[in-house]
């Protein structure tokens, strides 16, 4: 029962661009094929096998019998049930039932906080966005947006645990006591790399107090630049000023932030931030990366060098060496290709002296920072209003793990207090032995939001509150003091701030006060938090009031520091042998260095990368596989069940595993093929593989060090662990790696090939420059935007369907609002950080990892990723482009769904939206059949009432674990229906926003009449009164976005509205454009800013213009 | 042979099945009308923990609707009063009516009652369906009475739900607002009737209410919606 197939246009036989989201796309094979046709899998919809549905059909109507006879003596409970108002005691000030209070306050993080403001209905946090009043705000990302289900996280560590057991708090607090008697007690203390003021006060308090104590600062993916700047100094770029930026294997876009990134992205559409100036390829950065796998920052890349990370202090040096910088300890010899390149692209960079801007990852080894350093120096780009400066920190003196270790040994640390965010019994370099380090203390206090690996081994575990239950405050980017205020009380009895724990030291009885005193006064930490500030922003309540009220406080800054380029005779990596691989231990998009394993919006959210979810693989690049004799059965998994036929693929899809063995120990681990990679590259994410419990088949936790207590629900059985394999040395990356393939096959979700969409040039890309191939200059390409792909050949598509109703009055009658978004694939990464915010937005479920793979996944926004190569490539091949394209439904004006519809669940708006009744849909999933763009997710099970985590529990039924009053449910907006089995949903442009925007304008009418003075049927409305104001809702996907690029508006503000200048230039196109949809949300193509004396320029920005 | 079965016999089977078919329609007909919520909810008046009259308050008294519900026009939900509402009055007022024993026991600090500082439970009179947002300041605000949904809530001893509150009934309103508009100053007067259309305009045309509510659907460009997010979303 394949959908009724739209005969699109066979691909041209002089095609030369090839583009592909998945391998199975690049292969062709005949499962892609399938998902292409269908808009689920075969096997999705129906019954596992044919007994199960003729047993299904039978009972199905033999039940229905039965309740149609019970009906009759079931009438006296047609009288619905009686349900109770509970209002307030006593109404606290500010809320209004019903409505959302909006507080500001941030996300305390190692590269600044993000500065947020949270919204809370009745005192319950439920979503939070970007503080865009503030110096640093620069959107949000997918770590930010999920933060908020940690607070509701039902794996959350709620008690205090005494060597792994619950034990009484009191029992805890007496223990604090003694501390803080004990002023002569040999203390230490492990802070995060999150930069807080007061912290930083009290640290100086405790010195004064306790003569012994000692401070460390420790988190897992931590990076060595500050032994190269000085203590506590850390460089931060302002990309506003950088007209030119290198990247040495830098994620800054997204994992790796060196500076608020927005202005990176504005500089990214040739037409201004707001699209008000004509296209101008002179105002774009250009953005040159230099890295061993792809990276969101490598996608965005004009120009791109993929190599070895073995290989990139050479290519660094090299680059040192061109700029007359002597590099004398590293032998420099790159290949032809890659010399040229360099010399081209340095060039670049002195042309552009003082305005440009080169970056190294912070996790890069250290000598890579010393040449970064002297480079920039070279180049002039360090200072006042220039591209990059030098900041010194509030977090100074403090001690690193290794000394932590000595000092744990020799004695003179025996009680440790663990403040980190990270989990450095599972997460310190392996070579290092920390659990052994950490036996040796006499106490070991651990404070966290989850009973980890490092809880367990800890004498003591103390529940920690989420920053959204606690005061603190931090320093943003630049260091702008930013307040963490607390939305709600901590919703666990037992929970304690960090602030909270130090302030209790501090006292002389040592008394631990959390949440609020006796009898309401506020937590020891807000009295911290004040008198820090008072020293800032100056006594009395003002400055206070204001501070709380802007999350910020104005005109603090970090000072500037100065930095002595060091000796840049640094030592030269170990060169790696022949025959072996590079591993580099990636930074994971789902769970950072593994503190967010438990995070199921996180964990479900397809890798941007690999679009995998719910695990990790090593990663290995096309040519690689081939050359280890292992590409043909990758490619084997995204085929059918050989020829078993297709029940049941999804879950059962599997990747072949791996051994990898490296610094002298081994992970056996699926291998996945990853575009774009330098070869005999292996990159492995870290973080996942924390607990396994019965469910788990692979026998992971052989070892017996990843026990179930150690994640929830959500991380149980989730990935492999490659901490085990990470030395000190090599904390970033080995060399010497040997591979061995294995007999086994493991199941893994990934999403790549879900919901694929017919069409070709679906994500377009355009150059600045005219290279040569008759496809003309900038202004050329940008007129010829509109006719890529299909849209140069296909006829006009006419409608059945006409835009007015009989009457001829049009349909899309609001005078008032008409809906429309752009989405500027030139600034776009593809980060998730809206498919996230979406979710939150939206009370969107988690579905788990089986319902994933089936192709069930319930995200409204789809990322797709695309790559597309030349097959003239001769420069490398083995480097496609790779754009990534946000699809959430598009609004069609004429919509395909709405008329397939039997009982108009699905209807046009006046205003131009395609509505979602759910109450009215009955799930017969013709709309997702016939939606072009594959943007319709279906209720395959109440995801939202039965747990889809515990294992089975779905095909249990009524039966099945519920999940109804549990703590995630406090997340759930209260303006947006949760929606049941049996129905489908998708985006509808926030429409809950939308209306309450609107009923808020109409407010206004009374107000002018009661202003007026006259009686209110004099007073005059106009569409000025009714129109809400220019710009002045936003959707939660653009609000989340850092790159700015979501614009939304209505398009009858005409110009003035940002969304509407979108709409008018010349890279704004429909997507699908010839099959006459007439979509409302439109692209806009992505321009790339190649330089034409590099030896690629001639591929940049080529990814779709070739196609017909 | 006899002839066993009589002539008449001959359309039996015809006749019951037609009463059959009779009964059964008739009972889903019955069935079809009970399930309605104009059976169902209208007239619903459940007995409260205090029995609060409306009568007193607001015809007796002259207590404006917005006193106790007092977010009725800034949100989509109308509050219900917190006990600290009453109490303002109630410390002072009617202090030793048994009626008002659950408030004084959730209020008074002397009574040192188990209740003290718990909210009281009200039962819910007025409800829609979870997947139905209706905003009250979005009607108040554009000239729609709390009477035209909740009846003369100002003539009850107990309150009790008028309207069936159904969709159809939704509807009825959003397809001609003009039965129930009138001017902002009357929103809250519930005792408003055609002699107070003289107030608003010298028109001599206009002389019942209806004719005023078309005048102001012209002039404040209402216009209610009626595709289906209006509502469900």
């Amino acid at each position: 029962m394949s959908k009724r197939i739209w005969q699109h246009p066979e691909v041209p036989a002089d095609e030369t661009t090839v583009s592909w989201r998945g391998l199975g796309q690049l292969e062709d094979t005949p499962a892609f094929r399938t998902w292409m046709e269908r808009e689920f899998p075969q096997g999705v919809a129906e019954m596992a096998n044919e007994g199960d549905a003729e047993t299904s059909r039978r009972s199905f109507l033999k039940l229905m019998g039965a309740s149609t006879a019970l009906a009759g003596f079931g009438m006296a409970a047609c009288r619905r049930p009686e349900s109770y108002i509970v209002p307030y005691n006593k109404a606290p000030e500010w809320v209004i039932p019903g409505k959302a209070t909006y507080y500001a306050s941030s996300m305390p993080r190692a590269a600044g906080a993000t500065p947020l403001v949270v919204t809370t209905f009745e005192g319950r946090p439920t979503k939070v966005t970007a503080n865009s009043l503030h110096p640093d705000a620069a959107g949000t990302d997918a770590f930010a947006q999920a933060s908020v289900l940690d607070l509701y996280s039902p794996s959350r560590s709620r008690k205090v645990l005494k060597q792994g057991q619950p034990a009484p708090r009191a029992d805890f607090e007496a223990v604090i006591a003694g501390l803080a008697a004990d002023k002569s007690a040999k203390i230490g203390f492990v802070f995060g790399h999150d930069v807080s003021p007061t912290r930083a006060r009290l640290v100086k308090e405790l010195t004064a107090k306790f003569s012994a104590a000692k401070f460390y600062a420790y988190e897992a993916l931590e990076g060595s630049a500050s032994k190269v700047l000085g203590d506590g100094v850390r460089a931060v770029a302002d990309f506003s000023k950088a007209d030119r930026i290198l990247s040495i294997d830098c994620d800054f876009a997204s994992l790796d932030p060196q500076g608020p990134v927005t202005p990176f992205f504005d500089r990214r559409k040739p037409e201004g931030k707001t699209y008000s100036a004509k296209p101008d390829a002179a105002g774009m950065n250009r953005l040159y990366s230099i890295e061993s796998a792809f990276s969101m920052t490598g996608g965005m890349a004009d120009h791109r060098l993929r190599v070895r990370p073995g290989q990139l202090l050479e290519i660094t040096a090299l680059i040192a060496q061109r700029l007359q910088i002597a590099v004398p300890t590293v032998p420099i010899n790159p290949a032809d290709k890659t010399l040229k390149w360099v010399t081209a692209m340095v060039d670049d960079l002195v042309a552009s002296k003082g305005k440009s801007l080169v970056l190294a990852g912070s996790r890069l080894p250290q000598p890579f920072h010393v040449l970064v350093a002297a480079i920039n120096e070279k180049l002039g780009n360090v200072g006042k209003d220039k591209p990059l400066h030098y900041v010194r920190t509030d977090a100074q003196g403090l001690g690193d793990l290794v000394s932590l270790k000595t000092d744990l040994e020799n004695g003179t640390v025996e009680t440790l207090v663990l403040l980190t965010p990270a989990n450095p019994v599972l997460d310190a370099p392996a070579d290092l032995k920390f659990g052994e380090a950490l036996a040796k203390a006499k106490t070991v206090i651990h404070l966290g939001g989850r009973s980890d690996a490092t809880a367990h081994a800890s004498t003591w575990h103390v529940p920690a509150s989420h920053y959204l239950e606690s005061w603190s405050d931090a320093r943003s980017a630049n260091g702008v003091y930013t307040v963490v205020q607390p939305m709600i009380l901590p919703l666990y009895g037992e929970c304690v701030s960090e602030l909270e724990l130090l302030s209790a030291l501090l006292t002389d009885d040592g008394k631990l006060v959390t949440g609020e005193g006796e009898g309401g006064t506020p937590s020891p930490a807000h009295d911290a938090v004040k008198k820090t500030f008072e020293a800032i922003g100056g006594k009395g309540s003002e400055p206070w009031r204001k501070l709380l009220r802007e999350g910020f406080h104005a005109g603090s800054t970090y000072e500037v520091a100065e930095v002595k380029v060091p000796d840049t005779a640094v030592a030269a990596l170990p060169a790696s042998p022949d025959k072996t691989f590079d591993v580099v231990f990636a930074t994971d998009a789902s769970v950072y260095d593994g503190r967010w394993i438990d995070n199921g919006w996180l964990q479900e959210a397809p890798d941007p990368i690999t679009k995998q979810s719910w695990d990790n693989a090593a990663l290995i690049a096309p040519q690689t596989a081939k050359d280890m004799g292992i590409y043909d059965e990758i490619v084997a998994l995204e085929t059918w069940n050989g020829a078993t036929g297709p029940d049941g693929e999804g879950e059962h899809r599997t990747a072949p595993m791996i051994k990898v063995k490296v610094n002298g120990t081994e992970i056996e681990i699926p291998v996945m093929i990853s575009f774009g990679q330098a070869e005999n590259t292996i990159v492995i994410p870290l973080g996942y593989g924390q607990g396994f419990d019965g469910e788990d088949k692979f026998n992971r936790n052989a070892a017996g060090s990843a026990p179930a207590s150690h994640v929830g629900q959500v991380g149980v059985n989730s990935g492999f662990n490659a901490y085990p394999v990470r030395t000190a040395a090599t904390a970033y990356f080995a060399t010497g790696a040997t591979v061995e393939k294995t007999s086994k096959r493991y199941p893994i979700a990934v999403v790549q090939e879900h919901h694929a969409m017919y069409g070709r040039a679906l994500a377009r890309e355009i150059s600045t420059i005219d290279s040569g191939d008759h496809k003309g200059d900038f202004a050329e390409q940008l007129h010829n935007v509109k006719l890529q792909g299909n849209d140069g050949h296909a006829p006009p598509n006419i409608s059945l369907y006409k835009q007015q109703d009989r009457a001829g009055k049009p349909l899309l009658s609001d005078p008032l609002h008409q809906w429309a978004m752009t989405i500027d694939l030139s600034s776009c990464m593809g980060c998730n950080a809206c498919l996230v915010a979406c979710q939150s937005e939206n009370n969107i479920p988690i579905v788990g990892k089986q319902q994933l793979a089936k192709g069930r996944e319930m995200h409204w926004i789809r990322m797709d990723r695309y790559y597309a190569v030349d097959k003239g490539n001769d420069f490398d091949p083995g480097n496609p482009a790779l754009v990534p394209q946000p699809v959430a439904c598009v609004q069609c004006e004429s919509a395909p769904c709405e008329t397939v519809c039997p009982v108009n669940a699905t209807v046009h708006t006046e205003d131009g939206l395609n509505a979602m009744a759910y109450n009215r849909c009955i799930g017969t999933r013709y709309c997702a059949n016939n939606c072009p763009y594959k943007a319709r997710r279906f209720n395959f099970f109440d995801y939202n009432k039965r747990n889809p985590l515990v294992a089975h529990n779905l095909y249990k039924g009524p039966f099945g674990e519920k999940q109804v009053g549990e703590a995630p449910h406090l997340q759930r907006n209260p303006n947006v229906t949760v929606r049941m089995r049996g129905v489908m949903e998708k985006c509808t442009y926030c429409v809950q926003r939308l209306k309450d925007a609107k009923i808020r304008q109409k407010r206004g009418q009374k107000q002018e009449a009661l202003l007026a003075g006259k009686a209110s049927p004099d007073s005059a409305v106009t569409t000025a009164t009714l129109r809400i104001p220019v710009d002045s809702v936003k959707v939660a996907c653009q609000e989340a976005c850092p790159a700015g690029a979501i614009s939304f508006g209505n398009k009858l503000d005409g110009d003035k509205s940002a969304m509407m200048r979108a709409k008018g230039i010349e890279r704004n196109y429909d997507l699908l454009n010839y099959i006459g949809t007439a979509p409302r949300t439109s692209y806009l193509a992505r321009v790339k800013n190649p330089n034409e004396k590099m030896p690629d320029h001639q591929w940049i920005g080529k990814a779709t213009i070739h196609m017909h | 042979m006899a002839n066993f079965f009589p002539r008449w016999t001959n359309f039996l089977p015809l006749k019951i099945a037609i009463c059959a078919g009779a009964v059964a329609g008739g009972a889903v007909l019955a069935f079809s009308y009970y399930a309605t919520p104009k059976t169902l909810a209208a007239g619903y008046m459940p007995s409260q923990p205090i029995p609060f009259s409306h009568k007193i308050h607001v015809d007796q008294l002259g207590l404006d609707c917005r006193y106790c519900h007092s977010f009725v026009d800034v949100a989509g939900h109308s509050n219900v009063p917190s006990n600290n509402t009453c109490w303002n009055c109630h410390q002072h007022v009617q202090k030793d009516s048994p009626k008002l024993q659950p408030l004084r026991d959730r209020m008074d600090p002397l009574l040192k009652h188990p209740d003290f500082g718990k909210p009281i439970e009200w039962v819910r009179i007025h409800k829609t369906p979870d997947y139905v947002k209706f905003d009250h300041s979005a009607h108040l605000n554009r000239g729609i009475s709390c009477q035209s949904c909740h009846g003369r809530v100002d003539q009850m001893e107990v309150v009790y739900q008028q309207h069936s509150l159904s969709m159809g009934w939704c509807l009825e309103c959003h397809n001609a607002p003009e039965k129930h508009l009138r001017p902002l100053e009357e929103v809250y007067n519930l005792n408003y009737s055609d002699a107070d259309v003289t107030k608003y305009t010298k028109d001599a045309g206009i002389k019942t209410t209806e004719d005023l509510g078309l005048k102001l659907k012209e002039h404040w460009q209402i216009a209610p919606k009626a595709s289906c997010a209006t509502c469900h979303h």
